[in-house]
């Protein structure tokens, strides 16, 4: 026994049909219209760490405290072929501190001791400023504070270590948290190609 | 090598801050009743020391250039910069694929099993997936944003992804009802395992407090509308319980989800009744779905229990309000006729 269909299940039947449609002509506009994925990226000319001209003042720390994930999406990477590899390096050390007996700084200036150094082949102690160090910063540990961008720099350092985003961490937010806070709009939203090209991944 | 720069670590200290002392440009020092000669003495001591130990060891940069592999010699390799990718596409359409599959189950289990246990048991599996996992994002609710801005912004565009994300529990509404809020939404599922002691919220105040959401709605359209330089995302910068999901957040946030947490412990689902902007197109879509929770009148018995059960104000004269309806299934559970009572009965009945 079916029941009559009467003018109420009509009018039901038009309105899903009406809702629908909408929806589907909405999403079919929208994916036509798409253009792929675009990220975060940090802007290293903008970012007062690494920009030049900027020398011996605190670093910025916005990246690390905004961004909205536990352990900020936001790190210190060395561009390792762009690593003056110094003997004594500003980034690694903190130059500020006493002189130890091997004629190092004592202090190391990452809070998280994420940079670690060791010598590329044999030292010679005899001749210091011509031996070459490996500075290796595990990213997993940084935070991105930019202490050691504000250090590796004209004219201390050759500026190889600049803000990056890990987009294994990024959640990607609409409108970034950090990029709120920046005081140089340094966080920029790029299609995700480009951010890669420019990270130098091909 | 070529030349080397000097520096020397005067201009590497700068400027000292202002709370050290009293200081050209700056206020005078942290202790204004105290002798400022003495303090002045401090200072310039402070100065000195910093001077001599200064000149004592001049930084010195030894490379002009980046010394290469060929240069360092020894086969020297340059270690590999990390560089993590963005997650792949296929991961993506995964979400998608269960955020689908998921709405899929919870309205299975509530309109065909009506199986309470099995649901929150779904619940917990989305809340995992979609809350500690993804940590929040993408969801239905903060889409309503981007969709908004992609249609009307020519140079705006959104990921499939995120398109998918939006219309799916809507189109499923249209057929089940909000399938989406009961098992799948990890905002949802969240205030569903904390409700220990529902009270009855008055059906006046109920309805005027349900309103709110579509205020909610116009705000975060006006914010996501303005133009790009000003454009605001408000539905996910006051998302309550998402810094519960990251484990980490402004105090602000964590205040506001807290307390939101605190009241869901005796009002069933604040946020989804009262704010939740998705659930307000959700309510509507619903409005036309072919099936939906029913409660079916008995000849022998109307007892009401059902009602009761319902923490949502969803049910009415013994009839469920769909467009209310969060599709938790306690309703089924509450049934002497039906549900998991029954069917611990049946099986009663088959052991004796």
């Amino acid at each position: 026994m079916s029941e009559p269909f009467t003018r109420r299940d009509l009018l039901h039947k038009a309105a899903r049909g009406t809702v629908l449609a909408t929806l589907g002509g909405g999403a079919a506009f929208l994916v036509q219209k798409a253009h792929g994925q675009v990220v975060w990226q940090v802007d290293a000319a903008r970012c007062l760490n690494s920009r030049l001209g900027v020398v011996g003042v605190e670093a910025c720390r916005l990246c690390t405290t905004e961004c909205v994930v536990a352990l900020s999406a936001v790190r210190a990477v060395n561009e390792y072929s762009r690593c003056g590899r110094c003997n004594i390096c500003p980034a690694y050390f903190n130059i500020t501190s006493a002189v130890d007996e091997r004629g190092l700084p004592s202090e190391k200036l990452c809070p998280r001791d994420a940079i670690t150094r060791k010598p590329i082949g044999k030292a010679d102690p005899e001749d210091p400023a011509n031996n070459f160090y490996e500075y290796l910063i595990d990213e997993e540990k940084c935070d991105g504070c930019g202490k050691c961008v504000m250090q590796c720099k004209e004219p201390l350092g050759l500026g190889s270590i600049v803000l990056r985003i890990r987009y294994d961490r990024c959640v990607d937010c609409n409108r970034c948290a950090i990029s709120r806070a920046c005081p140089k709009d340094a966080l920029i939203q790029v299609p995700v190609e480009q951010a890669l090209r420019n990270d130098g991944v091909h | 090598m070529t030349g080397s720069t000097k520096v020397t670590l005067v201009s590497l200290v700068g400027e000292i801050p202002c709370g050290a002392g009293p200081w050209p440009g700056c206020p005078l020092g942290p202790a204004k009743g105290l002798p400022h000669i003495a303090l002045l003495t401090l200072f310039f001591l402070f100065a000195a020391i910093r001077t001599i130990s200064a000149q004592s060891i001049p930084y010195q940069r030894p490379v002009d250039e980046a010394p290469q592999e060929r240069s360092i010699g020894g086969g020297y390799k340059t270690p590999a910069v990390q560089k993590p990718l963005p997650r792949s596409s296929w991961l993506q359409l995964l979400d998608v694929a269960v955020l689908a599959a998921a709405m899929g189950i919870s309205s299975w289990l509530v309109l065909k099993r009506r199986s309470r246990k099995s649901l929150v048991a779904l619940a917990i599996g989305s809340m995992a997936y979609f809350g500690f996992y993804r940590e929040g994002c993408v969801c239905p609710i903060g889409s309503i944003q981007n969709v908004a801005v992609a249609l009307t912004d020519p140079r705006y565009s959104i990921p499939m992804v995120v398109t998918a994300t939006f219309v799916l529990p809507l189109v499923m509404a249209v057929f089940f009802g909000r399938a989406f809020c009961g098992g799948v939404c990890a905002l949802g599922a969240i205030q569903e395992l904390v409700l220990l002691r529902p009270v009855e919220v008055p059906r006046r105040l109920d309805r005027a407090l349900g309103l709110l959401k579509y205020v909610y709605l116009g705000l975060a359209l006006f914010f996501a509308l303005k133009p790009a330089a000003a454009r605001d995302f408000v539905i996910c910068r006051f998302d309550p319980f998402v810094d519960f999901f990251r484990r980490t957040g402004p105090p602000h946030m964590l205040l506001i989800g807290g307390a939101f947490l605190l009241a869901g412990m005796f009002i069933g689902r604040p946020y989804c009744r009262y704010l939740c902007p998705y659930g307000g197109l959700l309510a509507w879509c619903t409005r036309l779905a072919r099936r939906g929770v029913t409660i079916t009148p008995d000849k022998e018995l109307d007892c009401g229990l059902c009602t009761e059960a319902c923490p949502y104000g969803a049910i009415e004269k013994m009839r469920a309000v769909r467009r209310n309806c969060l599709y938790c299934a306690r309703c089924y559970a509450a049934c002497p006729r039906d549900g998991e009572l029954a069917r611990a009965k049946a099986q009663l009945v088959k052991l004796s």
